[in-house]
């Protein structure tokens, strides 16, 4: 058994922080870790930027760049756009959402902390000069088993430490939401964020072991002499794509729908009006999850598979559009009618809709094959990405973080520095993404440190580096904000934005011991999102 | 009638224009009312302070945004489909050439009717610049379909006629293909768009496009084969 720790537990001593079963603490852990590795992979982003406003080489070598852009691309991937909205808010909000004391297997979850904390470390070491990898976040073999490739095997050992932790994760979470929900949530109460996460962890669950062994295979063939990939010994190296991707396509939705549930948290609240089709939601999140697992080849539409796979998958990729629309229609219905509060979690998350809508429509092109053929592996689809990921996902990660700031710190988040840090990053945001689509479109390869002196191009990326600045500024400005509220903050009150959600009925910072008793009382008519009643404040 | 510039990019001009039409009228849709309802619902202390609650859902409007748009994207992915197949499918009078990657250049061979090759062209890596020898630029003819069986010989490198908006990947143990044709003479970028190691970047050539005439006598004159690297000999 866990015994309870009596202290608050912000003032908690580092041997409690180091053996800690409490999911908030492990949350923390998960949600503290993944920002700092954005930050810093966030710089390498500037870095390579930097690199890339002007044709020849500048300022690092493209070996170095390589390194940049492979730790770029897995950092952000595998830290910022997964382990802080599932290890960390997945761990602090899923239990308090569902009125359970801790997870399912509180043990188990230190462990996938700890791993994830090796996987960290591991990373970490791939500072050191001679320990780079450089064959980019997608390894692909015959290269990836190169010397020119870097350290293969570091690669290789952080994502089996990183499976291990999401596999482990994804395990907890599904039983905790199935067997430790309080009396009185069911499956049409639940909050649409726990919706997500669910759907999110199944994907895991289906997934992660497909990806472990796409990169195990690689391990063995760089290091063992196996051919699993070797082309002159009768392997293949689409093998590797393909169950690469296999995973690898789905994980973006890992990625996105956990983001989904923020936006779907943040907007209601501050519309003062229940989600709009919350049911529909409901199916799109899982009629997404189904679809996810169909769709891998629309990575490979150019890697000379044959064409029929790629007809059938442009259809099936193209569909997903029509759950991801809904979605996005629901938003808009909740504004619809509300009395919208335009705070800085609300701002955040209107922004993160409304460039998610650019993101999904610039997707579009890349699932129409006969589009894809012209700009694949093309800026254009780092453009679409960063409008996916670097807008609607970081911008729904920020507006989250400073919208549950309150119940995990017991202070809030100063709101001049919330809005502050919106409007630059999302102007900046915008001038780079959106110029690094065009760029793309006129052809542009992607992972190029140099590129000829076409006049349009050298343009085009001049505006992507002032853009950038603009966006690490406002990161900056909400880095700061985040200090600050963390030591001179207001006290939050227990309910801050009068939400109807289980987690703010109990006190800002939550307590060790969550609801007090095993599970709160829930009355049989609640729901996360009956609004009617004024807000406070 | 004006004249094409080149295959199958006007194909694929007219779809991303399609795409590009069917994307900002959904944007217009679906960003302008949300940005009203933003404007106009506000909270307003005393006056405004509750959203209407009673509405949580209408059926109609959400099978409505359920239907159409699964129309929309079922005819989008049916034009695409029609226009792959052009862009997969070389016309029957075009010429082949073998294209064969490798970390980091392309060796280029020109074939006789029987297939035996006459013409080797070999680019050589240059790390430092993008100016081409004119010995190792990609000639063809103008005019004319040419088809591009594509392979490699180390890691996986991509062949990406600019001109042209096509791309396939070269992939080692496996021969891929493209198709193209330019119809106006004149210098154009061809880049490898496959992540291929630290020299990816300068993976890079340019198609030169002359007369017909022109390119019958190219064909038979000296080849640049001389400066091959020695990294490919023996393997081809
Ligand atoms: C701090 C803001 C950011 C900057 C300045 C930045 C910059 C860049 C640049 C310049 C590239 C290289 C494009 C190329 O030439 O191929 C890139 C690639 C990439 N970025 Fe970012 N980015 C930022 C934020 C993000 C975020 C938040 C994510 C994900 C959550 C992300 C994910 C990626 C990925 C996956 C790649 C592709 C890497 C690859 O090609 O292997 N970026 N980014
Ligand atoms: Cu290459
Ligand atoms: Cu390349």
């Amino acid at each position: 058994m866990r015994e309870a720790i009596p202290v608050p537990y912000f003032g908690a001593g580092l041997k409690e922080w180091l053996f800690t079963t409490d999911h908030k603490k492990i949350g923390i852990l998960y949600l503290t870790t993944s920002y700092i590795f954005f930050l810093v992979a966030g710089l390498f982003g500037l870095i390579i930027r930097l690199e890339q406003t002007s044709p020849g080489i500048q300022y690092v070598q493209p070996d170095f760049y390589n390194y940049l852009l492979t730790g770029h691309g897995a950092v952000l991937l595998l830290w910022w756009a997964i382990a802080s909205h599932i290890g960390g808010f997945g761990n602090f909000l899923l239990p308090l959402m569902i009125g359970a004391k801790d997870v399912a297997f509180p043990r188990l979850n230190a462990l996938s902390w700890w791993a994830f904390f090796g996987a960290s470390v591991l990373v970490l070491l791939t500072l050191i000069p001679g320990n780079h990898i450089k064959m980019m976040w997608t390894g692909y073999p015959p290269y990836s088993t190169t010397g020119d490739a870097g350290v293969t095997a570091m690669y290789v050992f952080i994502i089996h430490l990183i499976g291990i932790s999401s596999i482990a994760t994804a395990v907890n979470f599904i039983t905790t939401y199935i067997k430790m929900r309080a009396p009185g949530i069911h499956f049409w109460n639940t909050n649409m964020f726990v919706h997500c996460l669910i759907a999110a962890n199944v994907i895991q669950l289906v997934g992660v072991p497909s990806l472990a062994g796409a990169v195990t295979m690689l391990l063995l063939d760089k290091y063992l002499g196996t051919n699993f990939y070797n082309p002159a010994k009768g392997g293949d190296p689409l093998l590797y794509q393909n169950v690469f991707w296999f995973y690898s396509h789905p994980v973006v939705y890992v990625q996105i729908l956990p983001v989904f549930g923020f936006f779907s948290e943040i907007v209601p609240t501050f519309a003062r009006r229940p989600l709009f089709g919350y049911k529909t939601m409901i199916f799109a999140v899982w009629g997404i999850t189904l679809l996810s697992f169909m769709v891998w080849i629309h990575h490979m539409f150019v890697s000379g598979v044959p064409d029929w796979i790629r007809v059938i998958m442009s259809y099936t990729t193209i569909l997903i559009a029509v759950p991801t629309g809904i979605k996005i229609f629901n938003w808009m219905g909740t504004l619809h009618g509300g009395a919208i509060i335009l705070r800085s979690p609300m701002l955040y998350a209107l922004g993160g809709i409304f460039m998610f809508l650019i993101g999904g429509l610039t997707g579009i092109p890349n699932a129409m094959v006969a589009i894809d053929l012209g700009i694949s592996d093309s800026l254009f689809i780092v453009g679409h990405f960063h409008y996916v990921l670097g807008m609607a996902l970081t911008l729904g990660l920020f507006g989250a973080i400073i919208y549950w700031f309150p119940k995990m710190t017991g202070k809030m988040y100063p709101e001049g520095f919330g809005k502050l840090s919106f409007w630059l990053v999302f102007i900046g945001a915008n001038l780079f993404y959106f110029f690094q689509m065009v760029v793309g479109m006129l052809g542009n390869p992607r992972r190029y440190p140099d590129y000829p002196p076409i006049p349009e191009w050298v343009t085009l990326h001049h505006i992507q580096t002032v853009g950038a600045f603009i966006l690490g500024l406002g990161v900056l400005v909400f880095t700061i904000g985040i200090i600050k509220g963390l030591l001179s903050g207001e006290k939050a009150p227990d309910n801050p934005w009068n939400s109807q959600s289980l987690e703010w009925r109990i006190a800002s910072p939550a307590p060790v011991d969550n609801f007090g008793e095993e599970h709160p009382k829930v009355e049989p008519d609640y729901h996360p999102y009956k609004y009617g009643a004024p807000p406070a404040f | 009638m004006e004249q094409v510039f080149a295959y199958p990019a006007k194909w694929w001009s007219e779809a991303v224009t399609v795409w590009l039409v069917v994307a900002v009228v959904i944007y217009v849709i679906v960003a302008i009312p949300g940005l009203y309802f933003i404007m106009k619902y506000r909270f307003k202390p005393g006056v405004r302070e509750i959203g209407d609650h009673e509405k949580h859902g209408h059926w109609g409007l959400e099978a409505l945004w359920t239907i159409v748009p699964t129309i929309i994207v079922l005819v989008l992915a049916t034009y695409s489909f029609a226009v792959f197949k052009k862009q997969r499918t070389a016309p029957p009078d075009a010429m082949t050439i073998k294209v064969t990657g490798f970390m980091w250049g392309w060796q280029v061979e020109y074939l006789d009717e029987k297939g035996n090759t006459i013409k080797t062209v070999v680019t050589s890596f240059n790390p430092s610049s993008y100016e081409i020898p004119e010995d190792q630029k990609i000639v063809v003819p103008a005019g004319k379909p040419v088809k591009a069986l594509l392979t490699s010989l180390d890691v996986i490198h991509s062949f990406y006629v600019k001109p042209a908006r096509i791309t396939e990947d070269m992939v080692p143990g496996r021969i891929t293909h493209l198709w193209f044709q330019i119809n106006k003479p004149g210098e154009y970028w061809v880049f490898c768009r496959e992540f291929c190691g630290t020299g990816h970047s300068h993976m890079f050539t340019k198609l030169k496009v002359v007369p017909p005439e022109q390119f019958a006598l190219w064909l038979k004159s000296e080849t640049n084969v001389a400066n091959k690297p020695s990294q490919i000999d023996g393997n081809l």
